[in-house]
């Protein structure tokens, strides 16, 4: 029998400082049969425990083409998270899941896509990214849209420049900028302008805080995209995964289950934002 | 086979049943209320009084659901469960509907939720039919008058009980000295409830009506106490969170704390964004959870019309009030 809720062992095979608030913890299940038939699709969320500590959700960021270990890319801002910032390779952590729906990338074949992201939300979108790069003949021209606080909040900058490299169209900006900053300022729909992917032929996934979720749909729509074209991976409270705990109940959906990756068109339907 | 047991032979009764079980039973406690506790003689709580449902044997407030341990290489997560052989004596008909609608969930629908089911599994129920209205109950509009899903009913019926067993389980407790079979009709004892819910397209008209100035307007006097959420027979959600045992760095447990949808923080993300910021935002979820989603997605209500969250409430909020509102709005808009 399962227990849906029983965390599973797994051991930190390294951490990576990527801002000052922010580590890239690459795992993988202690359990070798166990990691042998793990799989997944970018967009979904593993439920993470620092024994102790307690239990949060976080999204995988690692390419799905990655076997034999996962990453998770964790800002430091709760009991948890900072709990597990404290971690070092060889300490153990308790894996569930991998939970929720994921991006639909089958859906996805031939078509161009936009990413746009806000902060740590590019967490979940590199690793659609990593899956686009992969299987690249498949898919039509990538764009990424980076938003941040301040260029110092800037994650995967390495990686951003290879992308940059490999033929991914990269457009970052920042709330506050420094004094060396020579890029864009502004909110991440400040980039929208520089896309030059036809609306017709293009899917959009998005990731970031509830308000960038919202403007960015409303920027998009402006521009010609159809509600059915984008995706939106909606952030929100969960304690469970499968649908008990509640938490993460929007309208009479679930994001753990129903989500955390909701079509434009859905959300129309539900009350994202309760007043 | 229909029963009766003497009302007199009720605590001799109880008394065997402690041999092999943990008895439960309604009793008023030092404060004068009926609340459900193990049975140790005290004199059986038959009244009218029902502010407390036993959800706690099933939905404990605090539940330790996992051990960990960490010691050299031979870490280990083990699950604990809650394997009391328990019976639960006078469960009334709305509280057994309420534990049928947490099976939908926590056994039927997703996959089985262990920790719950152990509890289920080895609890045996004693229902106890209602014999006249509660303060302020709407089970008849909820079609939940009728205890479902018990091992015996009792019908109070003057100085004895009528017992109904429905389960081999419940037929084995009955003992040959203090249960005579009777050929008696089954009494239907006539009660009418204080309240009565429009339940209507009830669902559906609510969820359509998310921005009807109603929510706003009671929400007005919510304290955000959560009253409500802690006697609901069904309010279920709960955070998970870890606690180190006393005195050691490597020994670890997991507990689940029922939380309650009335509280800020229930929302609460990482950045300190809260998704349900005002009152009438968080009281119109405890309402549609009850009334609406839950029956979207498993065709059951989770409401059981107990009227336990009206009688409590300091501000006097009636889930009834605002739900017939709504339901009148909605239905003279569909004619």
């Amino acid at each position: 029998m399962i227990t849906p809720e029983k965390p599973e062992l797994a051991e930190i095979l390294e951490v990576k400082q990527e801002t000052h608030d922010t580590k890239t913890f690459t795992a993988r299940f202690v359990d070798e049969k166990r990691q042998k038939k793990f799989f997944f699709v970018p967009g979904k969320f593993m439920m993470v425990t620092v024994f102790g500590f307690g239990e949060i959700p976080i999204s995988i960021s690692s390419s799905p083409y990655k076997t034999g270990s996962m990453d998770f890319t964790v800002v430091n801002v709760g009991n948890v998270t900072n709990a597990m910032h404290s971690l070092k390779k060889g300490d153990k952590l308790g894996l569930r899941g991998p939970f929720g729906n994921g991006f639909p990338m089958q859906k996805f074949r031939k078509k161009n896509i936009l990413f746009v992201s806000g902060g740590c939300g590019i967490a979940p979108l590199r690793s659609a990214i990593y899956a686009a790069r992969e299987k690249k003949g498949e898919f039509g021209r990538t764009e990424l849209m980076f938003g941040c606080k301040s260029p110092e909040n800037i994650l995967f900058n390495k990686e951003i420049r290879k992308w940059g490299e490999q033929g991914i169209s990269v457009h970052k900006t920042v709330d506050k900028p420094s004094p060396k900053w020579s890029g864009n300022i502004g909110v991440v729909t400040s980039l929208f302008k520089n896309s030059k992917l036809p609306p017709e032929n293009t899917v959009v996934l998005l990731c970031g805080p509830p308000t960038m979720i919202h403007f960015a749909l409303i920027e998009l729509r402006k521009k010609g995209f159809k509600d059915n074209q984008m995706f939106a991976s909606l952030e929100r409270m969960m304690q469970c995964g499968v649908g008990y705990c509640s938490h993460c109940n929007i309208g009479n959906k679930y994001a753990c289950i129903d989500g955390p990756i909701f079509n434009a068109a859905d959300l129309k339907e539900l009350p994202v934002r309760e007043e | 086979m229909n029963y009766s047991l003497k009302k007199s032979g009720l605590q001799t009764f109880l008394k065997t049943l402690t041999k092999k079980f943990q008895v439960i039973v309604p009793a008023l406690n030092d404060s004068g209320i009926a609340t459900f506790q193990e049975f140790e003689g005290q004199e059986i709580y038959l009244g009218n009084e029902r502010l407390s449902s036993p959800k706690k044997f099933f939905r404990p407030s605090k539940e330790k659901i996992f051990s960990f341990s960490s010691k050299g290489a031979s870490a280990s997560v083990k699950p604990v469960f809650d394997k009391t052989k328990r019976l639960i004596f006078g469960i009334r008909p709305c509280d057994t509907h309420a534990l049928n609608a947490l099976d939908e969930l926590f056994i039927r629908y997703y996959g089985d939720d262990q920790f719950y089911s152990a509890r289920r599994k080895n609890t045996l129920l004693i229902a106890l039919q209602c014999t006249e209205a509660c303060e302020n109950g709407f089970c008849q509009s909820l079609g939940t008058s009728q205890a479902v899903g018990a091992d015996l009913v009792l019908i109070e019926r003057g100085n004895e009980f009528f017992v109904r067993p429905e389960t081999e389980r419940g037929k084995s407790l009955l003992g040959k000295k203090l249960f005579r079979q009777t050929s008696d009709a089954e009494p239907s004892p006539k009660i009418s409830c204080n309240l009565s819910l429009e339940t209507q397209n009830i669902a559906g008209n609510l969820y359509k009506n998310f921005k009807s100035p109603v929510w706003k307007q009671e929400a007005e006097r919510c304290l955000s106490c959560t009253s409500c959420t802690q006697v609901c027979p069904t309010c279920y959600c709960y955070i998970t969170d870890d606690e180190f045992e006393f005195g050691s760095s490597t020994e670890s447990s997991r507990f689940r704390f029922l939380d309650s949808c009335q509280l800020l923080r229930f929302t609460k993300v990482a950045g300190n964004h809260v998704f349900r910021e005002s009152r009438a935002a968080r009281l119109r979820q405890f309402v549609l959870h009850k009334l609406s989603y839950y029956f979207e997605n498993h065709g059951i209500q989770l409401c059981v019309g107990c009227g336990r969250c009206i009688s409590v409430c300091p501000t006097k909020i009636s889930l009834v009030e605002i739900a017939n509102k709504i339901q009148k709005q909605a239905l003279e808009a569909g004619k």
